[in-house]
């Protein structure tokens, strides 16, 4: 959809929208907190809030044109039914993209969910959620292992809030609650891709060229895989530790195959997989491993697919002093058949080591009674000598209102590398969200 | 039975004004009525966080509780409902009575789906940016403190309590008042290493509820810089029979709504 509105008329629509919905509220007496009456004045019908967000290049892209990497203004609508044994969630995203110049529509949630008593005996072991969601699991603090439901990229580079670092798909998650243990299972009848980096935003390394290219490229049918995706969790909880087997059987969430004309497309994908929280030390500790089996390309000859690797995590959190907490993860990528890989590779200069190794450090501070949040998360990979620093500010004194900068940077010695060949998406920006 | 009372009795006409009070006796019973009321419980909160220019923010959430034993293990979930920025946010603890068992915490964050395991943390900081502090929410276990009698009133006991260890708490020692007739802590006042009284947490309002003395208005103040949170319980219930199965990772997805209404 192209935009006909101006960004000036559709703020306006979205003022107008909200004040609309919050007329009723209202303040008293100290101890009056509002309006928790005795007879419950009616909830807002709507809830959610309205965004605006901008962010800039903080040096030039030579292939992309301009300086912008977010212009956001955004509403956001939630509204919720609850029903006897269930209820139904819709949470919408209306926002014009000023990178773009484009508005667009992300429904986040539009879902039932609700257990399966009504359906006999066995029902009340299971719970179901049916439609548009957001899916998580795993164990790693921006490192996802195990966890193939789709990520927004574009967003986690622009500096949009983490929610948004999680898209949605459209999924039915089947939840059984039993004593040896608890099983979710997540059939995405149509196969949902991540947000990749396409050059929309940013630019990306390309080995053919040699160079970065920002070609806003999309994949279709019949290169987007228009088949389901399967995933597979057990987890079970034994003291304070929490252990889960996990099983995925789908495609590569980017299109990071080739056909042998240069259609790039996503090819087969199983990962199989388990991890373990423990409480340790005075803080936590955790592991979690993953084996990609690239059914495209079994033996690793194929040097237009991605081959089989073995992904392995293991972090540790605490916190270190009041109201500062902070974090290391060590990450490990080994490439299995990685001979094969070399000797068939096009562009062996290119090529990812056997072992590609990734710390990432953390450190969160909360001050001001915790209404200042500082976040500051390094990704550094000492294989390929290259990485992504986040830092984060947050502000929010009262509830209406949230205040937020921050800035990443992607650094490094090689243009090819994983973070470093994003260098020019370095970016700052700054948003300010208020709800209603 | 009737021989401990007038006993009891005895001992009050012999020795008017000087009863010997016992303390850990005290403390006890004070603790399982301050936090173990019933064998489990439900309340509708609002918190009013106040700061120190007068800034006001709001935390709506429902509790459920449920004792594993008295004045021993619980578990816990407090559902938010406002403000709009944690809607839906669950928090989950399992409390370990045992001082050396660090309690279990997890936070559901509905926007990504996400349960997060919290590390086990300085239970002496905020509750969701509130004066409150997680250990006023789940209480402070009693085996942390040494307790003397001060004084009493004619309505309350005062005890001086003094934490076993000093460098894992803020404060110097604290005063507690405990009503003789509820046996509830009604006001306790914190002291820092300089001896100045800079914290107050008290009971503003109590009601009897199924027979079990509770507060339903409380405050706590940071008596440096003025401000203050205030916390009142609604629809507040005991002893309704919460099964186990809802003390767990099920519900944070999926809140069971047949309790929280």
């Amino acid at each position: 959809m192209k935009n006909r509105l101006s960004s000036r008329t559709f703020l306006t629509m979205m003022l107008l929208f909200v004040t609309l919905n919050t007329l009723a509220q209202t303040s008293e007496d100290e101890w009056d907190m509002g309006d928790w009456s005795e007879e419950a004045v009616e909830s807002p019908i709507f809830t959610g809030f309205i965004d605006v967000s901008a962010g800039n290049r903080i040096s030039s892209d030579p292939v992309i044109d301009g300086a912008k990497t977010l212009r956001d203004i955004r509403l956001q609508v939630q509204w919720e039914k609850l029903l006897s044994h269930s209820s139904l969630t819709i949470t919408s995203d209306l926002y014009y993209d000023g990178v773009l110049d484009d508005v667009k529509l992300d429904v986040r949630e539009f879902a039932w969910q609700g257990r399966l008593d009504a359906f006999g005996e066995w029902g009340k072991y299971f719970d179901l959620k049916l439609g548009q969601q957001v899916l998580t699991w795993g164990t790693g603090d921006y490192l996802f292992l195990n966890d193939l439901f789709p990520k927004d990229y574009q967003s986690f580079f622009a500096g949009r809030n983490d929610d948004y670092l999680k898209a949605p798909s459209l999924s039915a998650k089947l939840s059984g609650f039993f004593d040896w243990g608890n099983i979710d299972l997540v059939v995405t009848p149509e196969f949902a891709a991540d947000n990749y980096i396409n050059g929309d935003y940013f630019s990306f390394f390309s080995s053919q060229v040699g160079s970065n290219i920002a070609p806003g490229f999309e994949v279709n049918p019949p290169y987007l895989p228009e088949s389901p995706e399967y995933a597979l969790r057990y987890y079970k909880t034994f003291g304070s530790s929490e252990l889960a087997i996990y099983a995925y059987d789908g495609f590569h969430k980017s299109p990071s195959s080739q056909t042998s004309e240069g259609q790039a497309y996503f090819s087969e994908l199983k990962v199989y997989g388990a991890s373990i929280v423990s409480p340790a030390f005075a803080g936590l500790l955790k592991a979690e491993f993953a084996y990609y089996a690239s059914r495209d390309d079994n033996q690793g000859t194929d040097p237009l697919t991605p081959n089989d690797q073995s992904r392995l995590l293991v972090g540790y959190e605490q916190e270190l002093m009041k109201d500062v907490s902070g974090s290391l993860q060590w990450y490990l990528e080994r490439t299995h058949d990685y001979s094969q890989l070399k000797l068939n590779s096009l562009t062996p200069e290119y090529d990812p080591n056997r072992s590609r190794i990734v710390l990432t450090q953390q450190l969160v501070y909360r001050l001001m009674q915790q209404t200042l949040t500082i976040n500051a998360f390094n990704f550094y990979s000492t294989s390929d000598k290259d990485g992504f620093l986040k830092l984060r500010v947050d502000y929010s004194p009262v509830d209406q209102w949230r205040l937020a900068t921050g800035m990443n940077l992607f650094y490094g010695d090689d243009n090819h590398t994983f973070y470093n060949q994003f260098e020019d998406a370095s970016n700052f920006y700054a948003s300010f969200k208020y709800f209603y | 039975m009737l021989r401990v009372t007038l006993f009891t009795f005895s001992l009050l006409v012999s020795l008017p004004g000087t009863a010997a009070v016992d303390v850990d006796e005290l403390i006890s019973s004070a603790e399982k009525v301050a936090y173990y009321s019933g064998e489990d419980g439900r309340s509708d909160a609002r918190m009013m966080i106040v700061d120190s220019q007068g800034r006001k923010q709001m935390r709506q959430f429902t509790i459920l509780r449920r004792d594993i034993e008295d004045n021993g293990d619980q578990q816990m979930m407090v559902f938010f409902s406002r403000p709009t920025d944690v809607k839906d946010t669950v928090f989950r603890v399992e409390k370990h009575a045992d001082i050396g068992i660090d309690d279990d915490r997890w936070l559901y964050l509905p926007a990504l789906d996400l349960v997060k395991r919290i590390s086990a943390g300085d239970k002496r900081t905020s509750f969701v940016g509130s004066h409150f502090f997680y250990e006023d929410v789940s209480g402070r276990a009693i085996s942390e403190d040494s307790f003397e009698l001060m004084n009493e009133t004619s309505e309350n006991y005062i005890l001086k309590a003094t934490p076993k260890s000093a460098d894992s708490v803020e404060f110097s020692y604290y005063h507690v008042s405990i009503s003789k007739q509820t046996k509830l802590p009604v006001n306790i006042d914190f002291f820092n290493q300089d001896g100045v009284n800079y914290r107050r947490v008290e009971a503003i309002k109590i009601e009897e509820i199924q027979g079990f003395p509770t507060v339903v208005r409380s405050k706590v103040s940071d008596l440096i810089n003025g401000g203050y949170t205030l916390m009142e319980f609604r629809n507040i219930s005991y002893d309704l029979g919460l099964p186990d199965d809802v003390f767990s990772e099920r519900s944070l997805r999926t809140p069971p709504r047949q309790w929280l209404k």
